[in-house]
């Protein structure tokens, strides 16, 4: 293969790796956003969160691996927290109130990690079994890019699972569709809205920490990722898992092989595209849940 | 004169026919009573005569212009009005507020920037008349969502009429009402409808006979009888597709 | 309170702005213009989300607007007036609402505020890109402040900042107080009305859509005026004004000060002044502060300062519930 369908299916690569991991944080909002409709504005702190608690969990145990497991479910429990004590209270008041109360949450988030971690860079190493190129079809490529895309294919796989085969997967379905009417059926839906508001958080912090070793850990990891998080769900639709793994993977091919060839014009694009789509669907491509 | 009048009406929601050759004529002046069961269309027919939606086929003639597909504010301009099954009021304004907005409209002050609403007196003197005249000038500050049903359901059919319409169309207006509240709201629409013309969707046959002056009878969509109060009780027909509700 | 009361609060106001650079010194001119600046941008906001309940993502691009709009006249047109520079930001804020408007006037709650947000965006990254036009990430800077002027009668440096707070002032005031009277018109009833249902409003004889693109665009002008003096004041404006963070400042004042009244996002931009000026002398991590203000306000006075106060004031809280949070489940966003 030649140098420049090697750099082609490299860019590929990469933008794959970064979309799915732009799926994995969208996929978490989506979720959140389509079955309590409100949009979780401190979602992508909570994804800056993770990387930052992986960042110590290293620092103190020098293990990427247990920090894989632990920076989400910690990420979770805050999340859990958040929505326990403080959204549910306010549930009555409706949306905006929601939406501003994570807001306030973002704020707090964002400023906390500055002052337990300060404000530059944290590096971060990836793990050694992970390092280097993959030798695969007379293709080098990155292993720890393959191995995002991995993991990401393994928990949507999972996600998928447990969403359209188990009950209490289906439970969930209804309720993205109608939490109300779930509420009638008997299903305790605050208790619902917990676990749905933990699991996406915890798919946000399972982000986090493979995107970290990438990036580096620092405070404007929110905002990097938020932005595009939030366009993912807004043009995949409100509530669809489907629509945002297209919309993500699009995304990063796009900003991969944008940055290459139509550095400028990409980000004006994305947003001419979705203001397109909004203005024409309201809903998004995929969503169904009137907004 | 027929005030209100449609051709050949039919509608359909994605291939799901509602509407089915719907012929209504309802005479200047008179109450006109639509009765039917439930998905016969009833609601779906005032949606399509007060403009919420076009037809897909048909006409809808009022006041003898044709009308059809005219959106609600322009019907209202013409000389209608509308009230729903399910309260639908101003709730975070006042009662006084909410009748308000008729008047205002009414008088076609709507793209006003200069005055101030509260001083502009002869506004607030006929909104509080009419408060008086629906005896809800006592909860005139409440906001609309503070008052009990019966009253909220009044002020809600007082909303319809507050535009001073010719016509007026009231769909379930005792919906959810106590034996007294219907009472109530009986005599309110006899006494707010005097000298106009009202179109009534009612599921109570007794509301029905003692204020209807004819009686339109829709049944899966299409018009079984139509006619003054005594034949539709004897009609065969409509005593089969009601089972036994006429009693009351 | 009644009438002889709010006048003489009036009154001490009025003189207490009227002394303050006296009073209170150079530094904290600067800091009350700020305030007045925001204050009218958040109240320009709360139009929209109090009283029409159109929630906005993205009203940092008609502050942007306003300001870009003013810096670019300073700097092209030769001798361009000050009112008239003033003049150019209102025009181009409106400009980008009437642009704006057909497509917004008929949108679903959470669609408005995203188009917003994406479009507020969009405008972020023109201003980075197009270097030659904006100045890129450095923005438009040193363009000329000319003074006020009625010709042959009298001209006032708008450089010394003494001037410049009474003509800010002025200028801010009187669009807040003129965006208050709208609030009091008959016009101001039909959005209130549009608010709660825009349904009914259609069937008691108001066209909604107009109404809707009248209330946005004069919204997205004061939006405008306030971006312009903002522009003047700093002799700058960058990208950042088209920022999401710009985006959210409205938004957290309007609600901390209350989005029940037309006065609540003015306490909103003075609760934040007075934040900001406390917690710098301390800690940079100013915003950490706002956020927990911001949340114990959403859990214990949703209604902000403005509720607060009316609890103090031993007011009928029920009013305000049932006034405010007694049918708002579903509204924005929601089922309407």
């Amino acid at each position: 293969m030649d140098a420049t369908t090697a750099m082609y299916v490299a860019q590929g690569i990469h933008g794959l790796a970064y979309g799915m991991v732009l799926f994995l944080v969208a996929s978490g909002l989506t979720l959140i956003f389509g079955m309590m409709g409100i949009l979780n504005v401190a979602h992508t702190a909570f994804f800056m969160l993770s990387a930052y608690f992986c960042y110590q969990v290293v620092a103190w145990t020098g293990s990427f691996w247990l920090a894989l497991l632990m920076a989400p479910i910690a990420t979770a429990i805050v999340g859990v927290l958040v929505e326990r004590f403080l959204l549910r209270r306010i549930h009555a008041l409706g949306l905006l109130f929601e939406l501003t109360l994570t807001i306030g949450v973002m704020f707090v988030i964002m400023e906390a990690v500055k002052v337990f971690w300060g404000t530059e860079n944290l590096p971060l190493p990836v793990p050694l079994l992970l390092e280097g190129l993959v030798q695969i079809g007379g293709m080098e490529y990155p292993v720890y890019r393959l191995f995002i895309i991995g993991l990401s294919l393994a928990v949507l796989g999972f996600l998928a699972f447990i969403l359209y085969k188990t009950r209490m997967g289906m439970v969930v379905r209804a309720a993205v569709s109608d939490a109300d009417m779930v509420n009638a059926l008997g299903i305790n839906v605050p208790r619902l809205f917990m676990f749905v508001f933990g699991v996406g958080t915890w798919l946000a912090g399972l982000a986090g920490v493979a995107i970290a070793p990438i990036l580096t850990v620092f405070p404007g990891l929110a905002d990097q990722m938020g932005m595009d998080a939030f366009i993912v769900v807004i043009v995949g639709g409100f509530g669809s898992l489907g629509g945002a793994l297209m919309v993500a993977i699009i995304s990063g091919l796009l900003s991969s092989y944008g940055v290459q060839f139509v550095s400028q014009l990409a980000p004006v694009l994305m947003f001419i595209f979705m203001a397109v789509v909004l203005a024409i669907k309201p809903t998004g491509f995929f969503g169904e849940r009137e907004g | 004169m027929n005030i209100l009048e449609t051709k050949g009406l039919y509608h359909d929601f994605n291939r799901l026919e509602v509407l089915f050759d719907v012929n209504l004529k309802v005479k200047e002046g008179e109450r006109h009573a639509i009765i039917g069961p439930n998905g016969a269309g009833k609601t779906t027919l005032f949606n399509v005569i007060t403009g919420t939606y076009a037809p897909s086929r048909g006409g809808v003639f009022f006041k003898g212009d044709e009308v059809t597909g005219a959106k609600p504010h322009r019907m209202v301009r013409l000389g209608m009005g509308r009230s729903f099954q399910i309260t639908s009021t101003f709730n975070r304004l006042t009662a006084f507020q909410n009748i308000r907005m008729g008047v205002l409209s009414r008088r076609g002050i709507r793209f006003n920037f200069f005055r101030k609403v509260d001083k502009m007196g002869d506004i607030t003197r006929e909104t509080d008349e009419i408060l008086k005249r629906i005896n809800l000038y006592g909860e005139r500050d409440l906001p609309a969502s503070a008052l009990s049903y019966g009253k909220h359901r009044s002020l809600e059919i007082s909303m319809a009429l507050a535009t001073d319409p010719d016509m007026v169309m009231l769909d379930e207006p005792t919906a959810g009402m106590s034996k007294d509240e219907t009472h109530y709201a009986v005599e309110l629409i006899r006494r707010l409808t005097e000298g106009k013309t009202a179109v009534i969707i009612e599921h109570d046959m007794d509301v029905v006979f003692s204020l209807a002056d004819h009686i339109t009878v829709l049944h899966l969509g299409t018009i079984l009888a139509s006619g003054p109060p005594d034949k539709i009780r004897k009609n065969k027909a409509v005593k089969d597709a009601y089972l036994g509700e006429m009693e009351g | 309170m009644n009438r002889r009361v709010k006048g003489i609060v009036w009154g001490v106001i009025l003189v207490i702005l009227a002394l303050y650079p006296w009073l209170f010194g150079i530094y904290f001119t600067n800091v009350i213009v700020t305030c007045a600046i925001f204050a009218l941008f958040a109240v320009s906001y709360n139009l929209l989300l109090g009283y029409t309940g159109l929630f906005s993502f993205g009203h940092a691009m008609f502050f942007g607007a306003g300001g870009y709009a003013t810096a670019l006249a300073l700097t092209h047109i030769e001798g361009c007036p000050l009112l008239v520079a003033l003049l150019f930001g209102f025009l181009g804020a409106v400009a980008l609402a009437l642009l704006l408007s057909p497509i917004v006037a008929r949108l679903a709650h959470s669609a408005f505020a995203m188009l917003h947000l994406a479009f507020s965006m969009l405008m972020y990254t023109l201003a980075l890109k197009l270097r030659g036009i904006t100045g890129g990430e450095d923005g438009i800077g040193g363009f000329p402040i000319p003074p006020f002027r009625i010709p042959g009668v009298v001209s006032v440096d708008m450089t010394d900042p003494l001037n410049f707070y009474y003509f800010a002032m002025a200028v801010l005031g009187g669009s807040l107080w003129v965006a208050w009277f709208l609030t009091k018109t008959p016009f101001g009833q039909i959005i209130v009305s549009v608010r709660d249902n825009a349904k009914r409003v259609d069937y008691m004889g108001f066209k909604v859509p107009q109404t809707k693109a009248i209330i946005y665009t004069l919204s997205c002008g004061f939006a405008g005026i306030a971006g312009s003096i903002y522009a003047m004041f700093q002799d700058l404006i960058s990208a950042a004004s088209f920022g999401i963070a710009q985006s959210f400042a409205p938004i957290v004042m309007t609600m901390v000060g209350g989005v029940i009244s037309f006065f609540g996002p003015i306490w909103g931009a003075v609760i934040f002044a007075v934040i900001e000026e406390l917690t710098t002398r301390y800690t940079e991590r100013v915003q950490l502060v706002e956020g927990l203000i911001l949340i114990i306000v959403i859990l214990f006075f949703p209604g902000g300062f403005i509720h607060l106060a009316a609890i103090v004031k031993g007011k009928w809280l029920g009013f305000i519930r049932g006034q405010w949070f007694g049918s708002i489940k579903g509204k924005w966003f929601g089922k309407q």
